[in-house]
């Protein structure tokens, strides 16, 4: 039994160091308005692959936890559920410091690992100490062009008598602003820059019906 | 050497030049009279003044009086008395005031604060704006006839073109082209793409063609037709040429054979193509020869994938690979032949050995190749999608499940495991031999069979892999009393049988388990159908076996029998099916006749114990089947 687990450890080790786990997530972020949504749409339908099915859907609710260490910056941790497909797994995620880089870095990289858990995910964070910061609902299309994933989502305010809005007890939830938030990302390994050039240039096709760049969230 | 030369010697010319002609010829000015002269000389005296000072005044006055308009002020001299000179005085007084008054215009100008200069506006010259008309006019005509013999040729082709409709513009053939295949323009040539890699194919070969202007025949063109009868291609074709790649020409298809087991296992051939659509012809039109060549393209994808999977599989019998030809074992004796078949039109006519083997080309399980290898590719572009959103693209539900439930190793690495196409078209095959071997067998029962009828109902849903068929077992005109029903599930190398009680029987691939089965049920089906019946006419039910340990043992299953009695209960049936010698009916009557007290048995009580069963000659009985034939002895047996 312990060589077994040696073994496994082991092997955790050498993929950690010869660069397969896909731990970076290469990101462009932007935003569109409600009314121009339709458009973009249509233009990502044409873009990306599998234009004879109609665009994903996707309806989650999403829950920000932190833990507060001493003396560190506190620990983000984030679970997400699919609310249309209760069977799938929740999501637990951690998405690391931003690199921003200069200019010719065309998008933000960052370290973002998630985990598939079972439902206990919440109760076992609120054991170990971690608070919830916010929620929020996450509705729109995703689509999917090679390695990257565009989503097209709205985000909403959870409703507190709701509980995400599976039973309509509390009303619908309230759209937090009249956009969408777009987005384009590739998760991969480490120093893939053909990745981030690629992502580049998809974004440069989406002009000038959304804007998308490096967002520099301490900036905003 | 030295020549003398004359020279003349001449006074320069005293008198001025009054005037130039436009011929050239001098005026000159005629020199002065002597009176002229006089009058000129007494012009300078001054008649007024003294000698002396006239002497000293003369040559300043005469200057004075010679250039009036350009002295400055210091020039004035104020003379007391009128003399002479005083008209010289006034005028040259009047200069002076004429130029102070032009000098003091002239800088009080230069201020421009009180008074400007401007320029007078000179009148247009007419003459030279006509000329300047006239010479646009000419440059814009000779613009416009430039111009406009452009357009008339344009016109005149145009109208051609339009005229003899027999040749399409190249332009508008290659948008057609352009809307059913994907075109680039590499440098100055057009290239297009007519390979499955868009749709999710992985295969290395490209599918390159290249389009070129078909050469232009020598009567199209500006000039006027000649007479359409002589020299017109038979013909049309088409304004542009594609150029597919060599080994992508001709026509291909997959053979797929199912044959019985050959003595020699190579001597199945496999012959090229008999039938028709040879593409020798090159006015076939673009659409047919791309689409052919992606046919070509993805028969060979097919058959590539096909001869990888041949040779890495472990099988019992292990598969053959022989040039373009696949051999695989599908049940044992039964094989499976998938061949490329691949025709240029080059080649010469293919041996005339007839090819008996073309009629079992199997279509459908070639539709079901072709369905396959697309499948893969489907599979290759559409992933599933991760939900919630912020997952990984490309892991399926199960591997996405996989960790919260706890999944182990070996759960994973049946996840990674699929079948081959191989494995699946063999499989295909195997469930349409078990189907066909069914249904023969079914049929034969049926046609065998009269007594209770056999009736078989296949499922009109069914996959590949499996069909369902549900047997019916009943007696003609009794069909209300009894039936048994079966399901049979055909799979790919084994039937199950489920049976109305309950009882599940797996059988094997060989086609006389089934019909054993069939019998035996058969005969079962006899015995339940007489308790029914016997239900109907009052007869009390006895006993039943199914399956009776007394008499001879049976080659095929197991005797049943049931024993009947009447409702009065003087008589008793039994009866006795089997499979293999039919069906016995034996009688026996309570009272018996032949009771004869003897020394064991004194009492008269004992002849109602029951004689001893005699058998019913049942061929001889009348009836239309076994249960009529039942029912009818029921009813001769019945006393009331």
């Amino acid at each position: 039994m312990a060589q077994s687990m040696g073994t496994a450890i082991d092997s955790l080790n050498a993929a950690y160091n010869s660069n397969i786990i896909p731990n970076q997530e290469y990101l462009l972020q932007g935003s569109i308005l409600d009314s121009a949504v339709e458009v973009l749409l249509h233009r990502l339908r044409g873009l990306c692959d599998n234009v004879d099915s109609s665009p994903e859907t996707f309806d989650d609710h999403e829950m920000c936890f932190s833990i507060r260490v001493m003396n560190t910056p506190p620990l983000v941790l984030r679970v997400r559920r699919a609310l249309d497909h209760p069977e799938m797994p929740w999501q637990l995620r951690y998405i690391g410091q931003p690199e921003l880089g200069d200019k010719s870095r065309p998008t933000i990289v960052r370290s973002s690992l998630d985990i598939g858990t079972s439902s206990t995910v919440v109760e076992f964070l609120t054991e170990l100490g971690c608070h919830l910061d916010f929620e929020y609902i996450t509705k729109g299309y995703m689509f999917r062009k090679g390695r990257m994933k565009i989503t097209v989502s709205k985000i909403f305010k959870v409703n507190q008598g709701n509980e995400g809005g599976s039973d309509g007890s509390g009303g619908p939830p309230k759209p937090l602003s009249q956009s969408y938030l777009v987005e384009v990302s590739v998760v991969a390994h480490n120093g893939l820059d053909a990745v981030a050039e690629d992502v580049r240039a998809f974004a440069d096709q989406l002009r000038p019906l959304v804007l998308l760049d490096k967002i520099d969230y301490k900036r905003l | 050497m030295a020549y003398s030369v004359n020279i003349a010697v001449e006074a320069p010319v005293e008198n001025q030049i009054q005037e130039i002609t436009y011929d050239g010829q001098e005026i000159y000015q005629s020199p002065l009279s002597m009176s002229e002269n006089l009058s000129k000389l007494a012009q300078k005296i001054d008649f007024t003044k003294q000698l002396a000072e006239d002497v000293k005044k003369e040559p300043t006055d005469s200057s004075e009086s010679c250039d009036d308009e350009a002295n400055s002020k210091e020039t004035l001299t104020y003379q007391s008395s009128l003399w002479p000179w005083d008209s010289v005085r006034n005028k040259l007084r009047n200069a002076l005031t004429e130029v102070c008054v032009l000098s003091d215009v002239l800088a009080v100008a230069k201020e421009k604060r009180y008074l400007v200069l401007d320029p007078v506006p000179q009148e247009p010259q007419e003459v030279k704006q006509m000329v300047q008309v006239f010479a646009r006019k000419k440059a814009l005509a000779g613009a416009a006839s430039v111009l406009l013999n452009g357009a008339e040729r344009l016109r005149t082709s145009h109208n051609e073109m339009a005229r003899n409709r027999n040749t399409p513009d190249f332009h508008i053939e290659l948008l057609r082209l352009r809307q059913n295949w994907r075109l680039k323009k590499v440098s100055n040539s057009i290239v297009g793409d007519l390979s499955y890699r868009t749709a999710g194919s992985k295969y290395a070969q490209t599918g390159m063609f290249e389009v070129t202007k078909a050469e232009e025949e020598p009567t199209a063109g500006s000039s006027p037709p000649p007479s359409p009868t002589n020299a017109a291609p038979p013909k049309p074709g088409s304004a542009l040429r594609v150029t597919v790649p060599s080994e992508l020409q001709g026509v291909a298809y997959i053979e797929v054979l199912c044959q019985k087991d050959q003595e020699d296992l190579c001597s199945s051939t496999i012959n090229l193509l008999g039938s028709g659509t040879t593409s020798t012809n090159p006015d076939v039109h673009w659409q047919q020869k791309l689409e052919a060549a992606q046919n070509v393209l993805f028969c060979k994808e097919l058959f590539n994938q096909l001869a990888k999977e041949a040779v890495q599989l472990q099988a019992p019998i292990p598969h053959m690979v022989v040039g373009n030809q696949i051999m695989a074992t599908v049940l044992p004796g039964i094989q499976l032949i998938i061949g490329l078949c691949h025709s240029t039109g080059s080649d010469k006519k293919p041996p005339p050995a007839p090819p008996p083997q073309k009629s079992d080309h199997d279509h459908v399980l070639e539709h079901s190749l072709h369905q396959l290898l697309r499948e893969v590719h489907h599979r290759n572009t559409h992933h599933p999608f991760p939900h919630p959103a912020s997952g990984a693209i490309g892991p399926s539900k199960k591997r996405c499940l996989a960790g919260p439930i706890a999944a182990d190793r070996y759960d994973l690495l049946q996840m990674t495991q699929g079948q081959t196409l191989l494995e699946q078209i063999i499989q295909q095959a195997q469930h349409f031999f078990m189907r066909l071997r069914t249904e023969y067998v079914l049929d034969t029962i049926a046609k065998e069979v009269k007594d209770p009828l056999i009736v078989s109902h296949w499922n009109a849903l069914n996959s590949p892999t499996q069909s369902c068929v549900k047997i019916n077992i009943m007696t003609h005109g009794y069909d209300t009393v009894c039936r048994t029903s079966l399901v049979v599930h055909v799979g790919e190398k084994s039937l199950k049988c489920v049976c109305r009680d309950g009882r599940v029987m797996h059988m094997s691939y060989e086609p006389q388990e089934l019909r054993d089965l069939i019998f035996c049920q058969i005969y079962q089906h006899q015995i339940n159908a007489v308790q029914a019946l016997a239900k109907c006419m009052g007869w009390q039910f006895l006993s039943n076996s199914a399956h009776l340990g007394i008499g001879a043992v049976e080659p095929l299953g197991n005797a049943s029998s049931c024993i009947l009695a009447s409702p009065t209960g003087d008589r008793i049936i039994a009866v006795r099916c089997e499979p293999q010698t039919g069906v016995q009916v034996a009688i026996a009557q309570s009272p018996r006749k032949d009771f004869f007290p003897g020394q064991l048995v004194k009492e008269r009580k004992w002849e109602n114990l029951g004689g001893s069963f005699k058998e019913v000659r049942w061929d001889k009985m009348e009836g239309k089947n076994f249960l009529n034939k039942m029912e009818l002895l029921m009813a001769s047996l019945t006393s009331s």
